[in-house]
């Protein structure tokens, strides 16, 4: 309660009149009421209304202060986390050499960061992940549906299609070495065209789709509850080119950063990110890393692909 | 400055040193080609009141206000906290792009699956590429000179104005020629040969010959302006194919990497270029071919066995060279870097074998493994040799961006042929 007016998030022109006036604390407007401020002020009393509707918004109780409906300040122990943690599914991708490195599958509510040379196979292991994060849960998978944000044009469905025929088969076959009813009910509804209904797809051109897309996303995912894995296949492809302010990319990446952790975080997903990577030039030799380097300390798990065999 | 006229016979143009150009990227800053960024604001259905406010601010386009933060909004818009974020989600409804599902798409594509794909005619490649050079995605060919990557591509013109009903795509093709390589007789050569009960006589010929566009180009920025003239172009002449020969040899006339500054716009160009073609080969749904060049990779890695012809002029400093007199191990690969790698979705690398035979490898492709075909350079163009032993081929595939590639020996280099003219046997 002891919260500056300053701080609080009302219309610049208002708050210019209220530090003008001689307010300082929230606890002061709120004790004032809509009347009293009005008058001060020289503001309509629906105006001084919603300021005080904003501020209560803000400063719920006098104990523990939470941030509007966020949940980003929480308090817990950490046991709890733990638990939570363990809890928490992961996307497997039936490559035991994979899920292992990565403890368990790529994580939910965890930022996953994939980079490697071209051709590698980034693209082919996210058209993957959006299949799997589909496996039912009888099969050890989470059951949800996958958004795909594609900056490079490299998403070909007729691939997704065989990797989703593959799954679908494997499926099968698991659910005859055990012969469970309720792994035969998850396959009635585990179809290719299923699979492929509930990958969501975004073209995005150029940096501005992006933002904008990544603005709505948390709308977008309120209306589809069951999504659980965000792909942004080229994270810094848009951000590499025609861009002469250097400061305004490193804004505009760490904007992005945090409205993705926040989105890992609230709707319990998994997001991953393909990065491309550059040539660093050192003093005497160069060496591959992945572009847009201050990107990483951002990311929970990050996994190189060096020269590895395609197939 | 001077400029340096294309020379006929690969191998032996010399680049001169050009002095230190900052070369400043061309092309308006605003003008994205196929972009929402710069929509005015006023269509994205804010209130005139409030968009003449922000145009004060010198604030028009949707690029301008989603590149502002939370703040910044507050303060030029004068509302509060909530408001703002709810007016950046009306200019992101705007500017965000349509979502499709997986399964919408499929159903799109199996709607017209015939131009999917133009087929190349030979039949191994096009089964591994699960149909041919894909519409809708940027394809590499890259060689050292002389293997015949133009004439894949006089070929592939051809291929491109048959009707579909013979495999083609029944359209216009632009050509656009850096090098001066292209042939009109060898074009003509190539149809006769390739389908002669097709082309039985001269009208059919120069109705062919009629729907290919050349254009010459000399320079980075001409290029580039020709490619974003492209859009009208398609839609008036129904252009089915889009040919760059060749990317390489304008680039790395205009851009010395060795010189401060130039790797950076080099990049720059290369990805603008790259986008720009990709919004067309999506737009459009037609297949963009391009053509690069080699270049030698001076890592620390292994010393692979191959004769380098003139190193010196062809030295990317990006893979690291500390002195270009040592004589370093290092290995051939398709030259343009790492970020152009990023940007093609395949690549075919066409290299030497045993003379008269040479080799087409699909290095990087999203649907097709890695394989290597043997062919030759015919009367009719290319024509791959099937049931050639090729089990002494490595079938896995290393890293594209480095994939190592065979070049002539500098030794039998003065006693063949060149790719521009037609080869002497058959």
């Amino acid at each position: 309660m002891q919260r500056e007016v300053g701080s609080l998030p009302l219309a610049p022109a208002l708050r210019a009149k209220l530090v003008a006036a001689g307010f300082q604390t929230a606890q002061e407007l709120l004790e004032t009421g809509p009347c009293g401020l009005s008058k001060e002020l020289g503001i309509s009393k629906e105006e001084a209304l919603e300021a005080l509707q904003v501020v209560r918004q803000e400063c719920p109780g006098d104990v523990a202060r939470t941030a509007g409906g966020s949940g980003i300040t929480r308090k817990c122990t950490a046991l709890e986390l733990l638990e939570e943690e363990q809890a928490q599914g992961s996307i497997i991708t039936f490559c035991s050499a994979l899920d292992s490195i990565l403890g368990g599958g790529v994580q939910l509510t965890k930022i996953t960061e994939i980079c490697g040379a071209p051709g590698v196979g980034k693209t082919q292991l996210c058209m993957q992940l959006a299949v799997d994060v589909q496996i039912p849960e009888c099969f050890g998978g989470v059951a949800g549906e996958a958004v795909f944000i594609d900056t490079e044009g490299s998403f070909m469905v007729d691939r997704v299609v065989d990797i989703a025929t593959a799954c679908v088969q494997h499926c099968q076959l698991i659910a005859e070495a055990h012969q469970e009813e309720d792994h035969l009910k998850a396959l009635e509804t585990f179809s290719l065209e299923s699979i492929l209904s509930h990958i969501y797809y975004f073209r995005c051109r150029d940096y501005i789709e992006l933002l904008a897309q990544v603005y709505l996303l948390p709308d977008f995912l309120s209306e589809h509850s069951k999504v659980r894995l965000v792909v942004v296949d080229g994270i810094a492809f848009p951000f590499r080119h025609d861009f002469e302010d250097l400061s305004l990319r490193t804004r505009l990446l760490n904007g992005l950063a945090q409205q993705l952790i926040i989105i890992a975080h609230d709707h319990k997903s998994a997001v991953v990110l393909t990065n491309q990577m550059t040539t660093r030039i050192g003093q005497n030799q160069s060496t591959l890393v992945p572009a847009l380097v201050s990107w990483l300390p951002r990311c929970a798990a990050s996994s190189c692909h060096s020269k590895c065999r395609r197939y | 400055m001077c400029r340096l006229q294309p020379h006929p016979y690969y191998g032996r143009v010399s680049l001169a040193h050009f002095t230190s150009r900052r070369r400043r990227p061309q092309g308006t800053h605003g003008h994205r080609l196929g972009s929402m960024a710069a929509k005015k604001l006023r269509r994205a259905r804010l209130s005139q009141e409030l968009c003449e406010r922000l145009s004060r601010h010198q604030i028009t386009t949707c690029q301008d206000f989603l590149c502002l933060s939370l703040l910044e909004l507050m303060k030029v818009t004068g509302q509060s906290y909530y408001d703002v974020q709810k007016l950046l989600c009306r200019v992101s409804r705007a500017c965000a792009p349509k979502m499709q599902t997986a399964y919408e798409m499929k159903l799109r594509k199996s709607v017209n699956s015939s131009s999917a794909f133009l087929s190349t005619t030979l039949h191994s490649l096009d089964k591994v590429l699960h149909g041919g050079v894909p519409c809708g995605s940027l394809t590499e060919i890259t060689s050292p000179p002389g293997c015949g990557k133009t004439q894949f591509c006089i070929m592939v013109s051809v291929l491109a104005t048959l009707p579909v009903s013979m495999g083609g795509l029944d359209g216009a093709v632009i050509y656009v020629d850096t090098e001066s390589a292209f042939s009109a007789e060898r074009l003509i050569e190539i149809a006769g040969n390739r389908f002669p009960t097709y082309f039985d006589s001269d009208e059919k010929l120069f109705c062919m010959t009629r729907s290919i566009h050349l254009y010459r180009e000399l320079t980075c920025g001409s290029v580039l302006k020709r490619i974003m003239s492209l859009e009208e172009e398609i839609i008036s002449k129904k252009v089915k194919l889009i040919i760059i020969d060749s990317v390489a040899s304008v680039v790395r006339k205009e851009f010395d990497t060795k010189l401060q500054g130039n790797l950076a716009e080099r990049s720059n160009f290369l990805a603008r270029g790259a986008s720009v073609l990709k919004y067309l080969a999506e737009e459009f749904s037609i297949p963009v071919i391009l053509t690069n060049q080699i270049t030698t990779s001076l890592s620390n890695g292994p010393a692979i066995q191959a004769d380098l012809v003139s190193p010196a002029d062809d030295l990317s400093l990006s893979e690291g060279a500390s002195g270009s007199g040592k004589k370093e191990s290092g290995c051939v690969t398709a030259a343009l870097g790492n970020t152009w790698s990023h940007s093609v979705n395949t690549r075919l690398i066409l290299q030497y074998h045993d003379l008269p035979t040479r080799q087409l490898l699909v290095a990087k492709s999203p649907v097709a493994p890695f394989s290597a075909f043997f062919y030759t350079i015919e009367k009719s163009g290319l024509v791959l040799q099937d049931g050639k032993d090729q089990t002494n081929l490595t079938w896995e595939g290393t890293n594209p961006a480095l994939q190592t590639i065979r070049v002539r020996n500098t030794a039998l280099k003065d006693t063949l042929p060149d790719a521009a003219l037609p080869s002497a046997t058959d």
